[in-house]
């Protein structure tokens, strides 16, 4: 039984110096849950016999079925301790990596931890992570050392064996907070020198003021140690746990020593001296025990010993009597030691008396929020607190007071929502019913029946009234209740906001507001002093760019009591809790305030970034919306999750690992979409180009003039500009056009590649006639800016782009000069990287910058105008080598004739070859590409920039896993303060599927990657080269295909696309002699 | 009596794909290995051994009989036979094999799936669906294909199938057209009829600039109807040939 109702739960609540909101971190595998579940036991929720084996906050199926923890849920206790009734709000946090974004969002909520370390295994990777994230969010931890039992049954070491252990597990733990410490410190001192260089420049600083930063910080409180109260030993498989303090009160009165001395002493290198009765330090030197092995481990020791190693029944009688421990009848005839052992060691040393106490002592209630956390939750650190509006530096206070009171205004965050079942929500949950109810309800059931019975009568005489049973009944009438729910046709699953209140009272009714994470107090005030206010109306989806307040109601306030919700009326400040109702205003993470000065929380810092990329997609293609709204809710609910919709109209998934992975599509098919998908490799673009003729060879062998020097002979000039330069004629002979393509200089691709929306709003512009409003509407939000300010600001920037590429072409070289005049269209989409030049003698045409009128230009060349560029788009879209867009190709049109201008007199059916002007376009088209294939092709890959914070052990492995996918280091340095390196390397795209997974597997979870896109890169490979020369015969032998990495990825688009692949079906033709089909 | 039949002296050829040429009212073949020629005529396959079986033309490859040399002598002007052979490899009728009927389908299969990707949308995003979708729809559809059409016709040829297992479209074009004169205002009316959407038109003094977007495939016939009705004065502009959703999108 629940050892309190929801009316206490309210009491306790309001009392906020008695509330601590906890949560558990550690290590995968480190018994966080099982710990969780002791701790609930002691609340009677679940059994103390399954404590351990239930995992109670482990609600989800595949949960329970891996046995790892896969998202953050809070439960309510209650403690007692010395008469103060204490609200303990506990989250339970995963270990695994793929999910260290719920321990961020767990984090948040919270005032303490609790650091659970297997003291088997030590400190691991996700230890040193949580102990970073309670250190970035300035919660203060305690220590559990957990596991103890394996070092008596598993290790079988001696006490004084494990309390050496012990100790060294300790420093390792201490090893790590010292050096966040340092780093912190150091990262300050960086700062603070910084800013004092200015001021004091002359003041010579010598290597003492070096180290005094170190130094003249304070961290005592910092580190874990027994006697400070914040360790905790325990097994909580066993269901046991203690504190110094319980062993020291226990032998305090036996051994006739004060006992706040005794705590202080019994862990450390101290020993006992029988005779004298006196605690002597230096136990190690004089090969003592110290008193922490003969007093707390030799005792446990001993426990295990009789009751789990040589089951003596009598001892155990005698250990029973001594601790006055009384066991139950059943527990003493049981066979199995373990069973004896735990309903023994519970009893005497109950986990959750030892961990709930230290935490309700010495981890800080809501009221001790510190000025350096609310200054943390307001601004980020780019950000001045002092910048903020001064309406939300008063809030400061607030949150500082903690108020529960109704003047105080109110501000929640919510950190994350979390999905729940429709019927599970206290509301629909069935209510136990009340007698009268009951026989209300069986008086309505028996009359229907009755009258179903007189209408089949004849059929069931046999089944009489009175036969039917209860059950039947009540079935009957759960049914009709269902029926009577759910009228309306609703999503099986509500979201709940996972949240805490930081200051005032939040009750059901209240009107808030909603503020997004993008939310700025600044301009939210002014909005509100221009006289403009929020439209209670509107809903997240509603909201335009720039936007980021909703209004809400409040209707359902919940208390988390792990897989279940407790409804309740009112929140006050300082309470972790759920609220519904607000799936339509909050995405992922918001703040609700009464206030709009309020600013919006800083964001999770996440530990993992989503990496994992795949390709989702319906089995049944019909399914493709159940999928995109399956996909929007469970964007919703997880905090690592990013859905992008791509150029390809593919669905791209990214998620933080393997195994988040696997937990989002199985979430997916079985709650959000409910429809079969298939997960695959994304496709990846690339890019074709052109570069200037290489001058080596691929063994870096000068490449002789060899075909060239012909060429150069006399009466050659200028074959090789002939040669590029490609004369085509439409079908119909009447036009004849020359074209030549050259690489454009790299600034002025990036120039162009960064300025795609200038280019774009621009285009329009010049195109409509009407600058009408459906322009801005659909532009993207950036631009929907600058498409209102089209005359000014835009204006600017084109200008401003123009003067940037003239620069750029001045410095490319005087064959680009004045070609910004010249430049006809851009492409492809004509606004892209790509550059149609104007060199027709005669023709012209004002460049791309103004707009072109051809009403007032007498041409007949103008009537086709549009159809050039149009063949140009096209040619820019699609590349030869495969397909694919190209980028920094520069065509320059030397030449374009037409002959005679007859089609138009010419009655319509007597054109031969369609359209003069669809075979313009398709003949530009045809030119572009033969001169680009005139030139040196080259591949484009996009690149990751990957940085990736690994240790120094792990370093190597990393480089070996980054070279083998043709990574390419940028740059590596160590982290001051820190063993750790922060390494930046530039990674193909198109190797990056499963990086993450194997970098992670080669450095046993050391190195965690992070990969942003940040550009395209020219791949040095020709993807036609095969060796030509004696020296790459040598080197590369007569096939090559190995080394051909361009080849590679060229032939792998073209086999997608279904182009032709220069492939042999068959290598070897003699081997294929005896396959047969049917084999 | 008949000559013992050895074994031992008799080249036996297995797994022979025959290329047949008649010429000079001769039949000539040659023995080339499966799966081979077809690279061969691509211009793949660069070793002539790797194709040929043997460097001889014969009358009947199964019979084992060779050709006569004054016959090939006759009908080639040569009697180097390997010169013989490769021009019976690239001129000669072949029976294409099993793989590289296979080989070729599954390009074409491919080539229409990107076709129609390329060409069609999904009328509730406007986005293109991806072609592993396609390509799964087309097999939900039962369509097969076939070797001798190219693509672009197949592609059109499916289209309407896979309109009956998913919402698709085909990307309309975005068009704008100005003429003026007398008929403008029944013109104006023959190509909204075509026209999908009109987006925006626009009279100033008699003239007409209207901005519409139309299904390309009556693009023909509102340029033929621009040309011919207006004599010339009519203009037409192709403005996008693909009106899609660009660039990426989180959701």
């Amino acid at each position: 039984m629940r050892l309190f109702d929801s009316k206490k739960l309210a009491e306790l609540q309001q009392n906020t110096s008695n509330i601590r909101n906890i949560c558990i971190l550690a290590h995968v595998d480190h018994g966080k849950t099982t710990l969780a579940d002791c701790l609930v036991a002691s609340n009677g929720i679940i059994s103390p016999k399954m404590a351990g084996k239930l995992r109670y906050m482990d609600s989800r199926k595949d949960e329970q079925e891996r046995g790892i923890t896969m998202k953050s849920s809070s439960i309510a206790l209650y403690y007692c301790l010395e008469g103060k009734e204490f609200l303990v709000n506990l989250i339970d946090s995963p270990g695994h990596v793929d999910f260290s974004s719920e321990v961020s969002t767990a984090v948040r909520l919270c005032d303490g931890a609790i650091v659970v370390v297997d003291v088997i295994e030590g400190v691991c990777p996700q230890t040193q992570v949580a102990l970073k994230q309670a250190w970035l969010e300035n919660i203060r931890p305690v220590l559990v050392l957990n596991k103890i039992d394996r070092l008596i049954l598993e290790m079988k070491l001696s006490p004084l064996d494990a309390y050496v252990h012990l100790t060294q597990v300790l420093e390792q733990v201490n090893a790590v907070m010292g050096e966040l410490f340092a780093t912190e410190i150091l990262g300050r001192d960086v700062v603070t020198v910084k800013t004092k260089t200015h001021e004091q420049s002359q003041m010579n600083r010598d290597l003492s003021e070096w180290s005094t930063g170190l130094e003249d910080a304070d961290d005592s409180q910092l580190y874990f140690s027994p006697d400070h109260g914040n360790v905790v030993f325990a097994s909580a498989v066993d269901g046991w746990a203690f504190s110094v303090a319980d062993f020291a009160s226990l032998f305090a009165s036996k051994l006739g020593i004060d006992e706040s001395t005794l705590k202080q002493h019994l862990w450390g290198d101290f020993y006992f001296h029988t005779k004298t009765k006196q605690i002597i330090s230096g136990a190690q030197e004089k090969a003592k025990k110290p008193l922490f092995v003969q007093f707390v481990l030799e005792n446990l020791w001993a426990v295990y010993d009789t009751i789990a190693v040589r089951k003596d029944k009598e001892k155990l009688q005698k250990i029973l009597d001594s601790l006055h421990i009384k066991l139950t009848a059943r527990d003493m005839r049981h066979t199995d030691g373990k069973v004896q052992l735990q309903a023994v060691l519970m009893q005497w040393l109950p986990v959750a008396k030892a961990v709930l106490s230290m935490v309700c002592e010495k981890l800080p209630s809501p009221l001790e929020i510190s000025e350096e956390k609310v200054e943390k939750f307001m601004c980020s650190q780019t950000e001045r607190f002092d910048a903020l509006p001064s309406e939300t530096q008063a809030l400061k206070s607030s949150f500082l007071r903690c108020s529960p009171l109704n003047d105080s205004p109110v501000i929640i965050f919510i950190s994350k929502m979390f999905p729940v079942e429709r019927k599970c929500l206290p509301q629909n949950r069935q209510q136990p019913l009340t007698a009268e109810e009951i026989a209300q309800r069986r008086e309505q059931a028996r009359q229907k029946h009755a009258e179903m019975m007189m209408q089949t009568c004849s059929l069931e005489e046999k089944k009489s009234i009175q036969n039917l049973s209860e059950a039947d009944l009540s079935m009957m009438s759960t049914k009709k209740d269902e029926e009577q729910t759910s009228p309306l046709h609703l999503s099986d699953d509500v979201f709940i906001a996972f949240a805490r209140v930081f200051s005032g009272t939040v009750k059901k009714g209240q009107e808030v507001y909603v503020l997004g994470p993008k939310h700025d107090p600044h301009q939210a005030l002014e909005m509100l002093k221009n006289g403009q206010d929020i439209n209670p109306n509107l809903k997240l989806k509603d909201l335009k760019s720039g936007q980021h307040i909703t209004k809400v109601v409040i209707e359902d306030l919940y208390v988390l009591m792990g897989r279940e919700l407790d409804e309740i009326d009112c929140v006050p400040a300082g309470n972790v809790f759920g609220i519904g109702g607000l799936e339509e205003h909050v995405l992922k993470t918001a703040t609700l305030s009464t206030t709009v000065a309020c600013p919006a929380f800083t964001e999770l810092t996440l530990m993992a970034v989503p990496i994992v990329r795949v390709a989702v997609e319906p089995c049944q293609p019909q399914d493709l919306q159940a999928l995109i709204h399956g996909l929007r809710l469970l964007n919703q609910a997880d905090a690592c999750v990013q859905v992008i919709v791509q150029e390809t109209g593919e669905h791209v998934l990214v998620t933080a690992g393997e195994v988040h992975l696997q937990r989002c599509l199985d979430d997916l098919k079985e709650r959000y979409a409910k429809v079969d998908i298939n997960a695959s490799e994304p496709i990846v673009p690339f890019r074709e180009t052109i570069v200037v003729p290489p001058s080596v060879d691929m063994v870096n062998e000068a490449i002789l003039d060899q075909h060239n020097a012909p060429k150069k002979a006399p009466g050659h000039e200028g074959d090789a500009e002939t040669e590029a330069l490609i004369t085509i004629h439409t079908s119909n002979k009447q036009s004849t056009i020359k074209i030549r393509a050259a690489p454009l200089p790299s600034d002025v691709t990036t120039l162009l590649e960064n300025n795609t929306q200038l280019l774009k709003a621009m285009d329009r512009h010049f195109n409509s006639n009407v600058e009408n409003t459906r322009d801005s509407e659909e532009m993207s939000s950036e631009d929907a800016h600058n498409a209102t300010l089209l005359t000014e600001r835009t204006l600017k920037a084109i200008n401003n782009l123009r003067e940037e590429l003239k620069k750029a072409f001045a410095n490319a070289g005087k064959e680009w000069e004045g070609a910004l005049e010249q430049i006809w269209s851009v492409g492809p989409r004509r606004c892209g990287p790509n550059i149609l030049l104007n060199r027709v003698p005669g023709y012209k045409r004002s460049s791309v910058w103004e707009k072109f009128n051809k009403d007032n230009f007498i041409d007949p060349r103008a009537e086709y105008d549009s159809s050039f560029i149009y063949g140009f788009q096209l040619a820019t879209l699609a590349g030869p080598l495969c397909e694919e867009p190209l980028m920094g190709v520069c065509f320059v049109v030397e030449d374009w004739i037409l002959t005679s201008q007859q089609d138009s007199s010419e009655p319509v059916g007597s054109q031969p070859f369609g359209p003069f002007s669809g075979q313009i376009m398709s003949s530009v088209k045809e030119g572009c590409r033969r001169a680009f294939q005139a030139q040196p092709q080259r591949l484009m890959a996009a690149m990751y920039t990957c940085s990736i914070q690994a240790n120094a052990e792990v370093l190597g492995k990393m480089y070996a896993v980054l070279a083998r996918r043709h990574g390419r280091v940028l740059h590596g340095d160590v982290v001051e303060g820190s063993a750790s390196f922060c390494v930046e390397a530039a990674l193909p795209v198109v190797e990056s599927f499963s990086f993450a997974p194997e970098i992670r597997k080669q450095t046993s979870g050391l190195a965690s990657p992070q990969l942003v896109f940040s550009h395209w890169e020219v791949i040095e490979i020709d993807p036609f080269w095969t060796p030509s020369t004696e020296e790459e015969y040598l080197h590369y032998g007569e096939k090559a295909d190995s080394a051909n990495r361009a080849r590679k990825y060229m032939d792998a688009v073209r086999k997608r696309k279904g182009l032709a692949v220069e492939e042999k079906i068959v290598e070897f033709a003699e081997k294929q002699r005896t396959l047969h089909r049917k084999k | 009596m008949s000559k013992i039949f050895t074994p031992t002296n008799q080249i036996r050829l297995t797994n022979v794909a025959v290329v047949r040429m008649k010429k000079g009212g001769k039949r000539f073949e040659i023995a080339c290995y499966r799966n081979k020629v077809v690279s061969w005529r691509d211009g793949v396959e660069k070793d002539i051994d790797e194709v040929l079986q043997t460097h001889t033309v014969f009358a009947n490859v199964s019979k084992g009989q060779v050709a006569k040399k004054e016959d090939i002598v006759k009908a080639f002007g040569k009697d180097d036979q390997t010169e013989v052979c490769k021009e019976i490899l690239s001129k000669g009728e072949l029976q294409v094999s099993d793989k590289e009927r296979q080989s070729h389908l599954e390009a074409l299969y491919k080539d229409i799936a990107t076709t129609v990707s390329d060409k069609c949308v999904n009328p509730d995003t406007k986005r293109p669906y991806p072609v592993s979708m396609i390509e799964k729809a087309m097999k939900d559809v039962h369509f097969s294909v076939k070797p001798n059409r190219n693509a672009k016709q197949q592609a059109l040829d499916v289209i309407p199938m896979l309109k009956t297992v998913m919402p698709l479209e085909r990307a309309q074009m975005r068009l704008r057209i100005m003429f003026s004169g007398k008929e403008a205002r029944k013109l104006r009316e023959k190509i909204a009829k075509l026209a999908g959407t009109v987006e925006s038109e626009e009279w100033n003094s008699g003239e007409l600039s209207m901005i519409c977007l139309i299904d390309p495939g009556h693009y023909r016939e509102v340029d033929e109807i621009v040309r011919s009705e207006t004599k010339g004065h009519g203009h037409l502009e192709l403005l996008n040939v693909k009106e899609v959703t660009e660039g990426e999108e989180m959701l």
